[in-house]
């Protein structure tokens, strides 16, 4: 009896086998996905651009005249099955396990349908969390279809170069489809979604290297796609559109960011006509400290250690050696810093009456549940009413490899 | 049955000798087919102290005939003297009265004699066995370690283990096997170290031995071992006597044979087959080293194919998308699934392994031209298996030449298969509960009593020499899983 048992349950392994099983050269890798608005409400259009695996592979020789990938536009109801319909046209089965990014149209994004259509990411084991929302000014089959990267031609490695770089520098911030999920659900806070495009549009003419959102930065030669700046997404809705400046303030306020440092400059103070190019860094974390009153204005505390290499002083004003100057310059960036903080800030509170830092974090603690966390109602109640104070601490002011500038004076002898 | 008829007949060796010196040496003729034997020898001398007549009974081929002539022939007819034993010069001589104990005596080596007029045969050991010289290990290579290794000679061996461990207490037990042709298995072991119930274990499994002829400790291995069908083997074979020397001062038990160049150690756990006798020899960090190297070339070489099988298959989420990608482009023109790639690339490296094993030497550089060629370079550009398939399956099959231990590297090598296989089925849910199983039965195995992962699991007193060994002045303990007489070592 024993026996025909294990006979029996042996037998059921090669009889159940293999499900689920699929070679590798069997699947079309999605890179990025693009959906799009079309005229029909609860109609997508859905771009998939897959990765072709023959180039770039110095194993096999006989792909090397083909595309780099593979970008197919349709008409669909849903992310998911629209893989299926994509078949007519590409070869193999649709994987999104090695899924990059996913562009929005910002026409898409405004609408506020993008939510319907992204809640199948949540159901479906294939779409990663850590898949970053891009939203494209233009429609994003066109982006998908313009973005030609010169030099990473194999689309994963583009998005993945892009993409650290252009976060770690701050002027995108961290868009995980997970962080988009946990911040609309959470009912507090605005989500930043990274903003690019491929057109250019008129270039901007007094932007400095911050200052721009995609499409301004007035760039020659490379690829058309620009990464810069950052949508702002309330309850699954876009609203507006921030800055490369506001979004590296936005990084920093935000201790959930991750972000390294960053170059930036200032305008001298004591000669408006250049601006001082600095690395600022933020090595400790942000400090957010929250006082909840109930019936009274709430005091949010946000204390920013940091640091402030001086790169280049193009004024060739002393700011080393001399001892006023240099305590000029560490009371004035700091004030500068503090101005362009508590300026978003302001709009935060008064334009979109939740902050997009992710402050609600820190005043969790006050509420027993999540009712009374509810109740209390951070987004239209307790943020836009709150005394925010932005405290820049600067920690330490260096002046790079070599204190002294070229005397400007004896070189022109 | 057969065995019970063959004892149930009269057998000629159970007749005791008589008083005629021509009867015996008629019989003794007879019973060693005098004549048709060719290296049978019959000597008949007339001794000299009794004027009696004494036949000389002997295999030529077997003795050392400087010996019998100066030992035995010069003295019988020259010396005088009032018996026999004040004559033969030679170390010892025995007595013995039937004809069961001569042939046995002739059979391994002695010179019997038969006096006129006497019912008692005197045999002298004047064996003089053909053998090799010691010479260096072939299988246990080791850089810093002595370079002797056992040979196929029994003395020999018992005199490079006493060498290495000098103790009145250091037993070499005979304990006598085969029906026919009878050998002695030697079993060595420390009297006041060791632990009685394995002794007394290994003693009886010896003499329960009901066969013709055992002809060395290769196959006494087979004939003692707990399970002959499981996948481990539970006793440990090493051709070096510093490796014996040591177990046996930890109080294991050691078995010789005459015609091995090797002994057996028991009982064994799966550290024994871990292990190289180097470790020791090397400093602690190096040995160390060593080891975790040799632990990761174990893993390597049990998992790495399998892991492939059921990463490509049904994970390749896991696979970072470079790597996927250079995979998926080198397999779209390999026409095979995955497993079949891999058993293809695992059986051919078999087959190289098993040939190169049996061909004879000169012909030796053919295999690994023709393997090289056939597996590293024309199955990838014939598109047979992906390049990455040869890597992987290289990287296992060298892994697997780092398990030293030719037991342990049979088992691997099995197991191995069965782990694709199971990889196959589900992905790394299978592969998982596959591997689960196998650590599983490890845990169950016993040798000789002794569970096979002690002392990690179950837990005893000892060095806690498992994966990592400890400071050599650290070590105060003999492995508790034996539980021997004497448990501390030190101190």
């Amino acid at each position: 009896m024993m026996r025909k048992l294990l006979m029996f349950t042996v037998l059921l392994v090669p009889l159940a086998g293999c499900y689920d099983q699929t070679e590798v050269e069997q699947q079309s890798y999605v890179i990025a996905i693009g959906l799009d608005k079309t005229d029909d409400e609860g109609t997508f259009r859905i771009t998939f651009q897959a990765a072709n695996p023959e180039v770039g592979s110095t194993l096999s020789s006989g792909g090397s005249q083909e595309e780099p990938r593979e970008t197919v536009t349709l008409e669909g109801n849903d992310l998911i099955a629209a893989k299926d319909t994509a078949n007519s046209v590409m070869t193999k089965q649709i994987a999104l396990d090695h899924t990059k990014v996913v562009v929005v149209s910002e026409e898409l994004a405004r609408s506020g349908e993008f939510l319907r259509i992204i809640q199948a990411a949540t159901r479906t084991t294939e779409l990663r969390r850590s898949v970053q929302i891009i939203v494209s000014k233009e429609n994003a089959s066109d982006f998908l279809k313009n973005n030609q990267p010169l030099l990473e031609t194999r689309p994963h490695k583009y998005y993945q170069y892009m993409l650290t770089r252009a976060t770690q520098t701050g002027i995108i911030p961290e868009s995980e489809i997970h962080r988009f999920f946990q911040i609309t659900e959470g009912d507090a806070d605005a989500f930043l979604a990274i903003y690019a495009t491929t057109e250019q549009t008129e270039p901007k003419e007094t932007g400095n290297e911050d200052q721009y959102i995609a499409g301004e930065i007035p760039v020659e030669g490379g690829n058309p796609t620009q990464f810069m700046g950052s949508a702002v997404f309330v309850e699954g809705k876009m609203i507006d559109i921030l800055s490369g400046q506001e979004t590296r303030v936005a990084n920093i306020l935000d201790d959930t960011m991750d972000m390294e440092a960053l170059y930036s400059t200032f305008p001298d103070p004591k000669d408006k006509r250049y601006r001082i190019a600095t690395n600022f860094s933020k090595d400790r974390p942000t400090d957010v400290k929250i006082e909840y009153h109930k019936n009274q204005p709430t005091k949010i505390n946000v204390t920013i250690p940091f640091t402030i290499e001086v790169v280049g002083v193009p004024s060739l004003v002393d700011y080393s050696k001399n001892k006023e100057n240099r305590k000029l310059l560490e009371a004035y960036i700091p004030k500068l810093a503090e101005e362009q903080a508590n300026n978003l800030v302001k709009k935060t509170q008064e334009q979109y009456k939740t902050d997009i830092f992710y402050w609600s974090l820190y005043i969790r603690k006050y509420f027993t549940s999540i009712d009374e966390y509810e109740k209390a109602d951070w987004n239209n109640k307790i943020y836009p009413n709150a005394e925010i104070n932005v405290d820049y601490k600067l920690k330490q002011l260096y002046f790079g490899k070599m204190i002294d500038d070229s005397n400007l004076g004896e070189v022109r002898d | 049955m057969f065995f019970k008829k063959k004892k149930q007949t009269e057998d000629p060796k159970e007749v005791p000798i008589s008083n005629s010196l021509e009867k015996n040496t008629k019989h003794l003729k007879q019973l060693f087919s005098f004549g048709l034997n060719k290296d049978f020898s019959v000597r008949e001398i007339t001794a000299r102290y009794s004027n009696k007549k004494i036949n000389l009974f002997f295999y030529s081929s077997i003795v050392n005939s400087t010996k019998i002539h100066e030992g035995i022939i010069r003295p019988l007819l020259e010396a005088q003297g009032d018996d026999l034993t004040t004559i033969i010069t030679l170390e010892n001589i025995k007595e013995s009265k039937d004809f069961g104990e001569v042939v046995d005596d002739i059979n391994s080596g002695n010179i019997v004699l038969f006096l006129e007029d006497s019912n008692k045969a005197f045999s002298v050991n004047v064996a003089d066995f053909q053998h090799r010289g010691i010479e260096k290990p072939e299988n246990e290579n080791a850089v810093k370690a002595p370079k002797e290794a056992f040979t196929e000679s029994l003395y020999v061996n018992i005199s490079l283990i006493r060498k290495r461990f000098h103790d009145k207490q250091l037993i070499a037990e005979a304990k006598p096997v085969g029906a026919r042709s009878k050998l002695d298995v030697t079993v060595m072991y420390i009297k006041d170290v060791v632990n009685n119930e394995v002794l007394e274990n290994v003693r009886e499994r010896l003499d329960n031995l009901t066969i013709d002829n055992v002809r060395n400790i290769e196959s006494l291995e087979q004939y003692i071992e707990d399970r002959p069908y499981s996948i481990v083997s539970s006793l440990l074979y090493t051709e070096r006597p510093d490796r014996a020397a040591s177990y046996l001062e930890d109080g294991y038990i050691v078995l010789l044979m005459e015609n091995s160049s090797a002994c057996l150690i028991l009982p064994v756990t799966f550290w024994s087959f871990f292990h190289s006798e180097e470790d020791r020899y090397l400093r602690f960090l190096f040995g160390n080293f060593s080891r975790l190297i040799r632990f990761l070339a174990f893993l390597i070489s049990l998992l790495i194919s399998a892991v492939y099988v059921s990463v490509t298959n049904y994970h390749n989420e896991m696979i970072p998308p470079d790597l996927l990608l250079a995979i998926v482009s080198a397999r779209e023109r390999v026409p095979f699934p995955v497993v079949f790639e891999i058993m293809l690339m695992e059986v051919s490296f078999e087959l190289i392994r098993e040939a190169g094993l049996r061909i004879p030497n000169p012909l030796g550089p053919t295999i690994g031209i023709v393997g090289a060629l056939i597996i590293g370079q024309a199955a990838v550009e014939a598109n047979i298996v992906s390049p990455i398939v040869v890597i992987i399956v290289a990287l296992s099959g060298l892994s697997s030449f780092a398990v030293a231990n030719i037991s342990m590297n049979y088992t691997i090598r099995l197991t191995r298969f069965i782990f694709i296989f199971s990889a196959a089925f589900f992905g790394m849910l299978t592969l998982t509960g596959a591997f689960l199983l196998w650590v599983m039965y490890l845990a169950s195995l016993r040798s000789f009593g002794v569970p096979f992962l002690a002392p990690l699991s179950p837990n005893f007193q000892s060095n806690r020499d498992t994966i990592f060994r400890k400071m050599i002045k650290n070590e105060y303990f003999r492995p508790g899983q034996l539980k021997p007489k004497d448990m501390r070592k030190k101190g």
